[in-house]
């Protein structure tokens, strides 16, 4: 799939940088494109659109229910707004307008969520958003997306604008790894399609946004440590999920790994076990995320190691399900 | 200025007299068909929302998504039992839907649909939405280029919700003149008045503060409504700089003597007995009604 | 009896510095050249509380191989030099010349070889300024990673306090430097729960933890030879940090306390 890591590029954005250009690019095209921001227009990097198209970008101030209902009324009348605030304040503080104002009345607003999982770990629990997830693919009508990096970030957005209705978009504070080492158009993509990073027919990794670069490299560990060839699929679009691409890996592997920045309960690992549930044939099946708890205060890589979602807990989990033992061929010398 | 824009003489007054009584009479309806209802809020709101639909507001029912349309926002949703049968009443949909108010599979029920009910612009019924939503379209009107007004209907518990704060900084913030905020004061909510409750007073006041132009008024006199509501569009018209908020003091239940002022007919029932009583007691309130405007009027 | 400073110092020199003679006897195209066919046995020690610590390498039709400790085999030792102290070893390692080794030759023509492996490390290490030429400049960005990577290892396993403590702390992650176009002189440094383990190349295994990826050679020897400043050099993107920042600049402290020792 062309993940080289050797290649420096002086364009190569941050997630939320090509979140702005994605934005902006889109304003060219359609006169009838918004940007509204709670205070966090810096933060999400909307300087490109708002330099371009200053009266089109409205400030709430720190005001998050209100920049929704004020969205919802935009759509109505005409506008596609491109809402964006932290992850959590959407979810979590905002949850009545999202619930009510747009999606009950299905109206094309897209929730530009950062700052979402862990990514923001020094800020603790108040700015985490472990239950965007959950709250999001529990509201009828609303589309749930989330990235797993940058350029992967801009396609999305793109699409966003042509899915219909309310559409929600997960993404991180904005240093995520790079997993598509290439220019945003050339990054694969199908929007209610899962995207196979990884083939193979030993079992199967499913991860959605900071895991899908945890689990390729987990993957990458497992056939280095013990032959096994892992197929790791990035469940990019929560809602509408990509069935067949899980019902495939039933069939086809017989063991599903989950990896989320996310809540256990509520999020891709049970949208991905009600998928397994229904098919009603035997699967090995585990869920990694954060296991009904809150997270500490940290830098982000180490929360995702506490939490059992970097590359190593991958590898752990996967070995601990099919009774490996990954650490046989381990050297601690030093090669001189 | 609005389309048929007519002098306020008493001949218009009587005519909307005579529109809000028959509007009164068919909200009471409504709610006996649909077994219940939020009546007491629906009747103190319905002098504003007769003299907006009937007077001063550029709609058409045969084309309710006209974008040059002024835009209406029952905040309080559950006002509904009130504001169907006026949309019913101006031909947005038949009677039919009415009967069924409420009932499984209506169309229409206690708070409206915008996606199902023709004529409503906002799906409303969460308390506090409103004035956001109101933001959201004059915004639109502003970067459209378009000159349509957008009137919002709060009540006054509703203003409890800190959301409510949020909207009305933005749309101060935003200098959207072309926005008039009304708070149906009728002093009653759910577990009291609204003194008892959570005071909101001095509600005039708070808006001043809030940079609106605001004006304070008895929501039952159509002569003071059409003064504060001309104002209100003037100063869009002559590129005003704020917002407006325009206070109702109003009575929860107005028209009906058991009813009015007493915060437990916020929702309820009419049994045989009591509709025949408030029926009765709405002629004679309709009688009072057209005396002062033979009275006042010019 | 030397004290904790002069023992991690040593260390550097023994598993950072030393082991270099390794590379640049089969990179030099020259010194391999004069060691083709030749089979030789070496050793530098110290002596510290009446123990010997020691690195020796061995030499098998031209190949070497560097081991940690006192050579233990049935071949004679062509050629040792014996420090009575730490202390003395370090000094004469930072470029005191009047701290000389007791040295043993059991055949002078091999320890002739090796003093011209030993001499050729000197100057490259001497160096103040970046070389004019760029495979030299590679050359040495090769040498300093390796040193880096052995030396930190080395002193995480001795107990530096604040490398094993970071080690101590740390999941199984891998840090590597790395120069754009230049894999052939990258190296890495694998640890996890106290443990550490120094590597040639880029890490095989997955995408490291952290890549600290110079652009090219030039702008890896600022750091390296530490007149550039890290910050700096990250905005105008000569160094490009690969993972977080944060643990960038872990990485960065480690290889100043490295620096630090061996000056």
């Amino acid at each position: 799939m062309g993940l080289s890591y050797n290649a420096i590029e002086a364009e190569k954005l941050t997630t939320a940088e090509y979140y702005g250009k994605a934005l902006h690019d889109l304003a060219v095209e359609h006169s009838d494109v918004v940007a509204l921001t709670a205070d966090l227009a810096k933060s999400t990097k909307v300087a490109a659109f708002s330099k371009a198209f200053p009266e089109r970008l409205i400030n709430l101030g720190i005001a998050e229910q209100n920049m929704f209902g004020v969205a919802a009324g935009l759509a109505k009348n005409g506008f596609i707004p491109f809402t964006s605030t932290f992850a959590i304040f959407a979810a979590a503080r905002s949850l009545d307008q999202v619930h009510t104002d747009i999606c009950y009345q299905n109206v094309p607003v897209k929730i530009l969520a950062s700052h979402a999982g862990t990514s923001f770990g020094q800020a603790g629990s108040t700015h985490h958003s472990l239950i965007d997830f959950a709250a999001m693919r529990s509201l009828p009508n609303m589309t749930v997306m989330c990235p797993c990096d940058g350029a992967e970030a801009y396609k999305l957005v793109k699409a966003a604008y042509s899915i219909p209705g309310p559409v929600y978009i997960r993404i991180n504070r904005g240093f995520d790894a790079i997993v598509w080492d290439c220019g945003p158009e050339e990054v694969p993509f199908v929007w209610d399609k899962a995207t196979t990073m990884m083939e193979g027919d030993d079992l199967t990794i499913i991860a959605v946004g900071s895991c899908v670069f945890q689990a390729i490299q987990a993957a990458r560990m497992l056939k280095a440590d013990c032959g096994l060839n892992v197929r790791v699929i990035n469940m990019h679009t929560l809602k509408p999920i990509d069935k067949e691409a899980i019902i495939k890996a039933i069939d086809e592997t017989g063991c599903i790994v989950t990896a989320e920045d996310h809540v256990i309960q509520g999020g891709l690992g049970s949208a991905v076990a009600e998928v397994v549930a229904e098919h009603g044939k035997a699967c090995k099946f585990k869920m990694l995320g954060h296991d009904n708890s809150f997270s500490t205060i940290g830098l982000q890589e180490d929360l995702l190691s506490i939490a059992g979602i970097d590359s190593n807990g991958i590898e752990e989990a996967v070995a601990k399900l099919m009774n490996l033992n990954i650490h046989e061929n381990e050297s601690w010398e030093d090669e001189y | 200025m609005p389309v048929n824009y007519k002098p306020f003489d008493k001949a218009e007054w009587l005519r909307l007299e005579a529109k809000a009584h028959e509007l009164r009479k068919f909200t009471l309806q409504t709610s006996i068909w649909g077994g219940s209802g939020h009546m007491g809020g629906a009747l103190s709101a319905m002098d504003i929302m007769t003299i907006l639909y009937h007077r001063f507001m550029k709609h058409d029912p045969s084309n309710p998504d006209w974008d040059d349309r002024d835009r209406f926002v029952l905040s309080k949703g559950h006002a509904a039992v009130g504001y169907a049968p006026l949309l019913v009443d101006l031909g947005y949909m038949p009677v039919e839907e009415l009967h069924i108010f409420n009932l499984t599979g209506s169309k229409i029920g206690m708070h409206l649909d915008s996606n199902k009910v023709r004529g409503v612009d906002f799906s409303t019924g969460s308390l506090g939405h409103g004035i956001s939503l109101g933001v959201g379209a004059a915004l639109a009107g502003r970067m459209k280029g378009k000159d349509y007004m957008t009137f919002v209907l709060c009540g006054d518990g509703e203003m409890n919700e800190g959301s409510n704060w949020e909207a009305i900084m933005s749309a101060a913030h935003y200098k959207l003149s072309s926005l008039v905020v009304f708070v149906d004061n009728n002093k009653c909510m759910i577990d009291g008045r609204v003194n008892d409750v959570m005071s909101i007073e001095p509600i005039d006041k708070k808006f001043k503060e809030f940079n609106f132009n605001v004006g304070r008024i008895d929501g039952h006199n159509f002569s003071q409504l059409n003064i504060a509501i001309e104002a209100a569009i003037q100063n869009f018209k002559n590129g005003g700089d704020k917002p407006t908020a325009i206070i109702l003091d109003t009575y929860k239940g107005e028209g009906v003597d058991f009813m009015k002022d007493d915060y437990v007919w916020h929702y309820g029932t009419l049994d045989e007995e009591k509709a025949t009583r408030a029926f009765a007691s709405l002629e004679k309130y309709y009688e009072e009604r057209k005396a002062r405007a033979e009275r006042e009027g010019k | 009896m030397p004290s904790n400073e002069t023992r991690y110092a040593n260390k550097v020199f023994m598993a950072g510095a030393l082991p270099l003679m390794k590379i640049i006897a089969t990179d030099d195209r020259s010194l391999s050249k004069l060691f083709r066919n030749v089979n030789a046995v070496y050793q530098v020690s110290a002596m510290a509380d009446g123990e010997k610590e020691a690195v020796h390498f061995v030499v098998t039709n031209g190949v070497w191989e560097t081991c940690q400790g006192v050579y233990g085999g049935s071949e004679k030792i062509d050629a040792e030099l014996a420090f009575s102290s730490m202390e003395k070893m370090n000094a004469f390692m930072k470029g005191d010349m009047t701290k000389l080794p007791s040295i043993k030759i059991k055949n002078i023509k091999k320890f002739g070889l090796f003093m011209a492996v030993l001499l050729k490390m000197s100057s490259l290490l001497n160096m103040t300024d970046a070389p004019e030429d760029e495979e030299t400049a590679l050359f040495l960005c090769k040498l300093y990673f390796a040193l880096l990577s052995t030396g930190i290892s080395a002193l995480n396993k001795i107990g530096h306090p604040s490398i094993s403590e970071w080690t101590s702390k740390s999941p199984d992650r891998c840090y590597q430097w790395d120069i754009v176009d230049h894999s052939e002189v990258a190296a890495y440094l694998r640890i996890a729960e106290g443990k550490s383990k120094a590597g040639k190349g880029i890490y095989p295994r997955s995408a490291p933890f952290v890549t600290m990826k110079f652009d090219n050679a030039y702008s890896a020897l600022l750091i390296l030879m530490e007149k550039g400043d890290m910050f700096d050099m990250t905005a105008n993107r000569q160094l490009i940090i690969e993972g977080g920042p944060e643990f960038g600049v872990q990485l960065g402290d480690h290889m100043v306390t490295v620096g630090r020792l061996a000056k």
